[in-house]
């Protein structure tokens, strides 16, 4: 099977042509036996090393604005180097996701032209940036952050604590969500800012997952100083400016991953023939029923894409699009994982940077809950799409803690 | 143009009402072109191809209005791909309103020293038929339903919209009837009629599994209890939020497989689609009653229409679970 039909024009098909010859000659081969059992560090090296390469060929940067290296190009062009990257099973780069989307997005969308200047080469030249929005107590209500920004002068004073701030042992800068102001309502009062993460006061914990890796981070702020030039958007339009940070992949990464499970499909095969159970019509059946989801899945995301090209997007479709992916995964590893059997208990080495589908099904199947809680929780969008886009009423909003 | 068609249909299946008898939708289809949709221009047609008869088939399930549009579309596509003589005038006989039924379900028909034997199952309207269009890999035809041989035995059908007939041929000539193809052509034949029925009965059970979906939440926002709209509590909205998502999977599957027809396996991709919209049209057809309390169960209401289709729905083409086999013998390679 193709993984597109007749939908691409010449133009596409030639780009086609080109990333997938690109990723043939350059992917890092064996890049998941590779990364199984070894220490971070090695993870990190690959991470540069295969960042570098694709900033050099201009595929790292395709969403930038023209000018940049590869930049200009449409969403539905990203959409093919995407796809391709997805097909070639090539790493995913987690470790400049936050730098090469939602820095460089919202630089490009709500940075002044010294704050591009500034900081737009060092994303190129292999700074990593984290997030920092997530606190203890403000999870799905973002908007309830407590971490204090306090104006002094020409900066702010900044005291608090991130959590969940994914690769922040890495990171040499922090999108910051913070407190500057009242909270009434409770979305005002925020400061959006570019906090340097080797200033004096930042404090950085890696935490320990489920899985063995430690991919995020606790991220503590003592008095850290943050210059007023490296704030964007005014002081209290934070929120605004963070709306622009959480949408800044567009639904491209959800197509990515959708068709990484589709390419996943023949694992099944061979968990099943591990097991001797190629012939187990039980599992079969399920499988089936799954295969056509995973299908569902892709055409989803894919034609949301589409929609969004063609400028019609509606409130609610990036919810539908965000659940279908976490709610065919959690199945995806659920049947896995039970195909598996004893076997898939044993604990196997742990593979960085992996993705939700590398046949060690145990190990998938807890990193598949990284989507359904992570970029708004299955139920904040069932939320969304209940209130937002069927029009069912919100609860009054009278009770108060 | 599948756009207007769309609502061109869906303007006039409402004006005859929800779970429409086959008296008023039958000759409102002919009247209205319906069987041309997928007929090439050349041949008098609008040829929008299965997309456009799917459009059609969305409608009809939104509804789930009676006429036999499925049977007869499948006996339009199977006189055009056929390389018959008299093709034109069947091709004007069938536009004209003649109906000739097919299967829903399983056909297994042979061929004996030129009678046919064996057995078609979910045959619709049969009685209003003069011929049957049987498709096996061994022959396609349209055989004559009033002659020696044939057994045509009414099937009372929980889904009243749908009037079912078994059809047993014991020795049936074939005189008086049509062969459309044999060999290596009717393994062809039959697989691109195989490729339609998935393909219309996904359509279908999406446009149902839409409409019935609408009528839940519609009326959950209507219902108070507890002093507040039943659509306020968050336990309800987060089942609807899930429906929604799975339906939009369905039909997101079944257009984006549409789109590609000519350069995927057609087969498989046929039969993804059908038993994912049948599953998702009988989760939300089991959902729809539980939220709208006793008035679902009671005859008054449109919800039982929507139920009993879904459930046989699922059971149509090649039935539940043979689907999934399938589909899973595609992607373990045997
Ligand atoms: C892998 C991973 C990476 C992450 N990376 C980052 C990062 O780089 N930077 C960053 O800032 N944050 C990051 N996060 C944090 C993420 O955004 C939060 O985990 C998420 O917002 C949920 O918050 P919480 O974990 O506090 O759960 P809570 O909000 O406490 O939710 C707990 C449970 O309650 C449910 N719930 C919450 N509110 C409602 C409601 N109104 N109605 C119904 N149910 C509700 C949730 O769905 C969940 O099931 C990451 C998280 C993960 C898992």
């Amino acid at each position: 099977m193709q993984t597109n039909g007749s939908a691409d024009s010449e133009a596409l098909s030639a780009l086609r042509g080109e990333v997938r010859a690109w990723l043939k000659e350059n992917m890092p081969t064996g890049w998941r036996e590779a990364m199984t059992g070894v220490e971070q560090e090695a993870f990190v090296a690959l991470q540069r090393d295969w960042f570098g390469k694709l900033v050099g060929a201009g595929y790292a940067t395709p969403h930038w604005p023209a000018g940049w290296p590869g930049g200009g190009r449409s969403l539905a062009e990203q959409k093919v180097i995407y796809e391709e990257v997805a097909r070639a099973d090539a790493p995913r780069l987690i470790m400049y996701f936050v730098a090469l989307y939602h820095a460089a997005c919202t630089l490009i969308e709500c940075g002044s032209q010294e704050q591009k200047d500034k900081y737009l080469p060092g994303i190129l030249k292999g700074e990593v940036w984290c997030q920092g929005f997530s606190e203890p107590n403000a999870g799905s209500d973002l908007a309830s952050l407590r971490t204090r920004a306090e104006l002094k002068g020409d900066r702010y004073v900044i005291n608090g604590q991130k959590i969940w701030s994914t690769m922040a042992q890495y990171a040499d800068r922090c999108l910051l969500l913070a407190r500057s102001g009242p909270s009434d309502p409770p979305q005002g009062g925020l400061v959006y800012l570019l906090a340097d993460m080797r200033a004096k006061g930042v404090t950085v914990r890696p935490i320990h997952q489920i899985t063995g890796d430690d991919e995020f981070c606790e991220v503590f702020f003592d008095d850290v100083e943050v210059p007023v030039e490296d704030r964007i958007g005014e002081d209290g339009a934070g929120w605004a400016v963070a709306q622009t940070t959480l949408a800044s992949e567009r639904g491209l990464t959800l197509v990515e991953l959708s068709l990484r499970m589709r390419y996943a499909l023949p694992r099944f095969r061979d968990v099943m023939q591990a097991q001797g159970r190629l012939d187990d019509p039980i599992l079969r059946r399920d499988l089936g029923a799954l295969t056509a989801k995973v299908h569902a899945a892709c055409a989803v995301a894919d034609r949301y894409l589409l929609k969004r090209i063609a400028g019609d997007e509606q409130v609610g479709d990036a919810s539908i699009v965000k659940l279908c992916y976490s709610r065919t995964l959690r199945d995806f590893v659920s049947l896995g994982q039970r195909m598996a059997g004893l076997e898939g208990q044993y604990d196997v080495a742990f593979m960085r940077g992996a993705t939700q589908e590398t046949g060690h099904w145990a190990l998938d199947f807890m990193n598949s809950y990284n989507w359904t809680i992570a970029g708004g929780s299955d139920e904040v969008q069932r939320n969304i799409l209940s209130e937002r886009m069927l029009g069912m009423p919100r609860e009054p909003k009278a009770w108060r803690l | 143009m599948i756009e207007e068609l769309k609502d061109a249909a869906h303007r006039a299946l409402t004006d005859a009402g929800v779970g429409a008898s086959e008296d008023k939708t039958w000759p409102l289809l002919v009247e209205l072109g319906w069987l041309l949709v997928a007929l090439p221009e050349d041949l008098g047609g609008i040829e929008q191809g299965l997309p456009g008869a799917c459009a059609i088939y969305g409608e009809l399930g939104r509804s789930v209005a009676a006429a036999p549009y499925l049977p007869a579309m499948l006996a339009m596509e199977a006189v055009t791909q056929s390389g018959i003589e008299d093709r034109d005038s069947w091709i004007e006989r069938l536009s004209g309103g003649e109906y000739v039924a097919a299967p829903l379900a399983r056909c297994s028909v042979r061929v004996k020293g030129g009678a046919l034997s064996g057995a078609a199952s979910a045959v619709q309207a049969a009685d209003t038929a003069e011929h049957l269009l049987v498709f096996s890999d061994e022959i396609v035809a349209m055989a004559p339903l009033k002659t020696k041989g044939v057994e045509i035995v009414p099937r009372i059908t929980w889904d009243e919209t749908r009037r079912l007939f078994d059809v047993r041929l014991d020795g049936a000539a074939l005189d008086g009837g049509v062969v459309l193809a044999e060999g290596d052509a009717a393994r062809a034949l039959s697989r691109r009629l195989t490729v339609h029925r998935d393909f219309a009965l996904a359509a279908e059970s999406v446009g149902a599994a839409n409409a019935m979906f609408e009528m839940t939440v519609e009326y959950l926002k209507t219902r108070k209890q507890y002093g507040r709209p039943l659509a306020m509590f968050q336990a309800l909205k987060h089942r609807c939020a899930d429906l929604k998502m799975q339906i939009s999977a369905a039909e997101a599957l079944l257009q984006d497989s549409l789109d590609k027809l000519d350069t995927e396996d057609a087969l498989t991709m046929g039969r993804m689609a059908k038993q994912l919209a049948a599953a998702t049209y009988f989760t939300v057809a089991e959902e729809a009653v539980q939220l709208h309390g006793g008035i679902a169960v009671t005859k008054e209401h449109a919800c039982h229409l929507y139920l009993k289709r879904a459930l046989l729905n699922q059971h149509l083409g090649e039935g539940v679970d043979r689907y999934e086999l399938d589909i899973a013998a595609s992607v373990l390679g045997a």
